[in-house]
C-alpha cells in the first residue's frame, strides 16, 4: 500500500509546510526564530477542538475562531515580546538577537504551563462529522480529511506566496526581509510589515493546528513542542526564509517519517527530522534554497 | 538554618545549573551559540552511571569519564559544525540532543530506557561512609543529623567545583586563549588574518562546553540518585540557555547570577501554585526587555570586582 503511504506523508507533509513557512516568515523580516510559534499551534489547535467540541460551532465556524484567536496571540506576542526589544541603538553588548530569541523562549513557556493549567495534561478528542468518510478509487483509500488538509494548506500557501509575491504589501515585506534599514528609507512602514508577518505566521499555526487536531483526532498540550522542533527542523534543512525550502522540506519530511513509521522503527520517528537536517546541513550549510553569500 | 536539607539542596542544584551556564558561555565566547548542553549533560550522567552502578568503578572516576565522553562528543560534533552559523548551529546542535534523547530511550540494556536509570550511587551517602570510618570524623560528625550532613558535604563539594571552573574560565578569559575566543567573536575573519587559528579555537571553546556539561551532567547524577532521559530534553538545554543569557552571556560572572536566580526562582514563587511558571516566563520576557545584554554586564563586572577587590577576591568567586 505504498500509494496510501505517499498519501499520508503528503498529508503530513503539507501541514509540517504550514508550521514551517510561519517559521520562516518571521525569521525573515526579524532574523530571530520565534520559540513560542509551535505553542501558538497548539493553542490554535485546542481552540478549534474546543469551539467545534464544546460549544457545538459548526467546523468552518471553528476554524475562523482558532486562526482569529492565534492571529490575536501573534499581535500581542509582536507587541509584548519583540517590539520593546527592538530598539534603534542603545547598550547592545553582545548579540543583539540572543535578548530576542529568550524573550520568546519567556513567551513559550508562559503559553505551556498556561495550557497546562487551561487545558490539562491529557490528550483530548476531537472527533468530526466526517471523520471516517473515505473514498476508495482502486485499491487505494483516501479519507476525506485528508483531501480537505491537502485542500486547505495548498490553498494556504499558494495564496501566501502569490501575495508576497505579488502584491504591494508582499514586495514590502520580502524588501523588510532584505534589509529592514534600506525598505524604511523606501517608504516601507516596517513597523506595520513586522507585524503583519508576525500575525499572519501565527494564524498560519493555528490553521495547521486545526488540521493537525482533524488528522490525529487528538489534541494535547505536548503537540506544540514536538511541532515546534519539527519546524525548525524543516526551515534550516530549507534554507532560512525561503517559503520553497519550507513547503519541500516539509513535504520531504512528512514522507520520510511515514515511511519510517511503515516499514521501518516507529520509535524512531521523533529522531528522522534532525538526522535528516544533520546529514543536509553538512553538504549544504545554509540549506537546500539558501543563499550562500553571507 | 543553614543546614536545612531543603535549602542545601536548591544551593546544589544552583551549583550545577551555573556550571551548565557556564558550558553555554564558553561555547559562547566564540560567537557559537550551542543548544546541546542537555545533550552533552545526559552523556556525563549516563557514562558516569553506568560505570559507578554496574562496573563498580568509584565515583570520581566516574564523574571524570562522563567529562571526558561529553568532551569527546563535542569534538565530534564540532568539527563538522564548523561551518555552520548562529541560528544553523543552534537547531543542529539542537537536534543532536533530540537524537541523544531518542537513543538513550532506546538503547534500554544501557539505559534503562525510559524508566529511567535508578540506583546510582550517592555523592553524600558515599562520603559520609568513608568519614564515619575513620575514628576522627566519626567522633566530629556523630553529634550531628546524618541527612543535614550528607546535603551539607554535597553542597560544599559542587560548589567547590563549580567556584574553580568559574576561576578557570575567569583567568582564561584574561589569557591568550581567552583573547584568541573574543577576537573570534567579534570578527572571524579579522582573527584569521590576525594568524589566529579559527578552527583550533572554536573547537577547543565548543570542546570546554561540552566538558562542563558533561561534568554537571554526572555531578547531576549522583546527587540525584536517579537520571531518565526525561532530563535532558529540549527544555532543558533551552533553560540552560536562559540561564547563561539572563546573566550576562558576556561575563564569567552571567552564567553564575543567572543560574542563582532562575533555580531560585520557582520555589519562591511556590505560594503562586499552578500560575508560578507563568510568572517566571513572564519575569525572563520582562528582564529581556529591560535587560538585554544580560543582568551581568561589563560595567556591572568591573564594579563588582572594585568593591570585592580588598577582598582579593577573583572575578569569578564572587557569587
Amino acid at each position: 500500500m505504498l500509494a496510501e503511504q505517499l498519501i499520508n506523508g503528503l498529508t503530513l507533509g503539507s501541514i509540517y509546510a504550514l508550521i514551517a513557512i510561519g517559521y520562516t516568515l518571521v525569521f525573515g523580516v526579524l532574523d530571530i526564530i520565534n520559540m513560542a510559534h509551535g505553542e501558538i499551534f497548539m493553542f490554535g489547535a485546542f481552540a478549534g477542538m474546543l469551539m467545534s467540541m464544546k460549544l457545538g460551532a459548526p467546523l468552518p465556524v471553528a476554524f475562523l475562531g482558532s486562526v482569529a484567536l492565534t492571529a490575536a496571540m501573534g499581535y500581542v506576542l509582536e507587541l509584548l515580546a519583540l517590539r520593546p526589544l527592538r530598539r534603534p541603538s542603545g547598550n547592545m553588548e553582545g548579540n543583539a538577537g540572543l535578548s530576542t530569541l529568550i524573550s520568546t523562549i519567556g513567551v513559550a513557556i508562559i503559553l505551556e504551563n498556561l495550557s497546562l493549567k487551561l487545558f490539562g495534561a491529557e490528550n483530548q478528542p476531537f472527533r468530526t462529522s466526517f471523520g471516517n468518510v473515505k473514498f476508495t478509487i482502486g485499491p487505494v483509500n483516501i479519507y476525506l480529511i485528508q483531501i480537505v488538509i491537502l485542500l486547505a494548506s495548498g490553498v494556504l500557501i499558494c495564496g501566501l506566496a502569490l501575495w508576497l509575491k505579488r502584491s504591494r504589501s508582499g514586495r514590502a515585506l520580502r524588501a523588510t526581509a532584505e534589509s529592514p534599514e534600506t525598505a524604511a528609507l523606501m517608504g516601507v512602514d516596517t513597523k506595520k510589515i513586522i507585524t503583519t508577518a508576525v500575525v499572519t505566521a501565527s494564524a498560519m499555526a493555528g490553521t495547521a493546528g486545526v488540521l493537525v487536531a482533524m488528522s490525529f483526532s487528538n489534541v494535547g498540550t505536548r503537540m506544540g513542542v514536538s511541532m515546534g522542533l519539527k519546524g525548525l527542523a524543516i526551515i534550516v534543512f530549507g534554507g532560512m526564509g525561503s517559503v520553497n525550502g519550507a513547503l519541500v522540506g516539509g513535504i520531504i519530511l512528512g514522507m520520510a517519517e511515514t515511511l519510517v513509521v511503515a516499514y521501518g522503527d516507529s520509535g524512531y520517528r521523533d529522531a528522522i527530522a534532525f538526522v535528516i537536517i544533520i546529514g543536509v546541513l553538512l553538504l549544504k550549510p545554509k540549506g537546500l534554497f539558501g543563499q550562500n553569500a553571507s | 538554618m543553614f543546614l536545612n536539607p531543603y535549602y542545601l539542596q536548591i544551593g546544589s542544584f544552583i551549583a550545577i545549573n551555573a556550571l551548565l551556564g557556564l558550558g553555554v558561555y564558553v561555547t559562547l565566547s566564540t560567537g557559537q551559540l550551542s543548544l546541546g548542553s542537555a545533550g552533552f549533560m545526559g552523556i556525563g550522567a549516563y557514562t558516569s552511571a553506568i560505570l559507578t552502578a554496574r562496573y563498580n568503578y568509584s565515583i570520581p572516576v566516574g564523574v571524570v569519564f562522563g567529562a571526558l565522553a561529553a568532551a569527546l562528543s563535542g569534538v565530534l560534533i564540532a568539527i563538522p559544525s564548523l561551518r555552520l552559523r548562529g541560528v544553523y548551529l543552534a537547531i543542529v546542535t539542537l537536534g543532536f540532543g533530540e537524537i541523544l534523547r531518542v537513543a538513550f530511550i532506546r538503547l534500554e540494556n544501557l539505559t534503562g530506557g525510559a524508566i529511567g536509570f535508578p540506583g546510582i550511587p550517592k555523592l553524600g551517602g558515599t562520603i559520609l561512609e568513608r568519614l564515619k570510618a575513620s575514628s576522627a570524623g566519626a567522633r566530629i560528625f556523630s553529634s550531628m543529623n546524618g541527612n543535614a550532613l550528607e546535603s551539607l558535604l554535597v553542597f560544599a563539594i559542587l560548589l567547590c567545583i563549580t567556584l574553580m571552573s568559574a576561576a578557570f574560565f575567569a583567568l582564561q578569559a584574561n589569557s591568550r586563549v581567552g583573547r584568541a575566543f573574543s577576537s573570534i567573536e567579534m570578527d572571524e575573519t579579522a582573527a584569521e588574518s590576525m594568524g589566529i587559528n579559527v578552527y583550533y579555537y572554536k573547537v577547543l571553546s565548543f570542546t570546554q562546553g561540552a566538558f562542563v556539561s558533561g561534568l554537571a551532567g554526572a555531578l547531576y547524577g549522583h546527587v540525584a540518585s536517579y537520571v531518565s532521559p526525561a532530563d535532558f530534553t529540549y527544555h532543558r538545554a533551552v533553560e540552560i540557555l536562559v540561564y547563561a543569557i539572563l546573566g550576562g552571556a558576556g561575563q564569567v560572572m552571567g552564567p553564575l547570577v543567572g543560574a542563582s536566580i532562575l533555580t531560585t526562582l520557582p520555589e519562591v514563587l511556590r505560594f503562586m501554585s499552578g500560575y508560578r511558571h507563568v510568572l517566571y516566563g513572564a519575569i525572563i520576557v520582562l528582564s529581556m526587555i529591560y535587560r538585554p545584554q544580560g543582568l551581568i554586564d561589563s560595567e556591572t563586572s568591573d564594579w563588582l570586582r572594585k568593591v570585592f577587590r580588598r577582598k582579593r577576591f577573583i572575578d569569578g568567586g564572587v557569587k
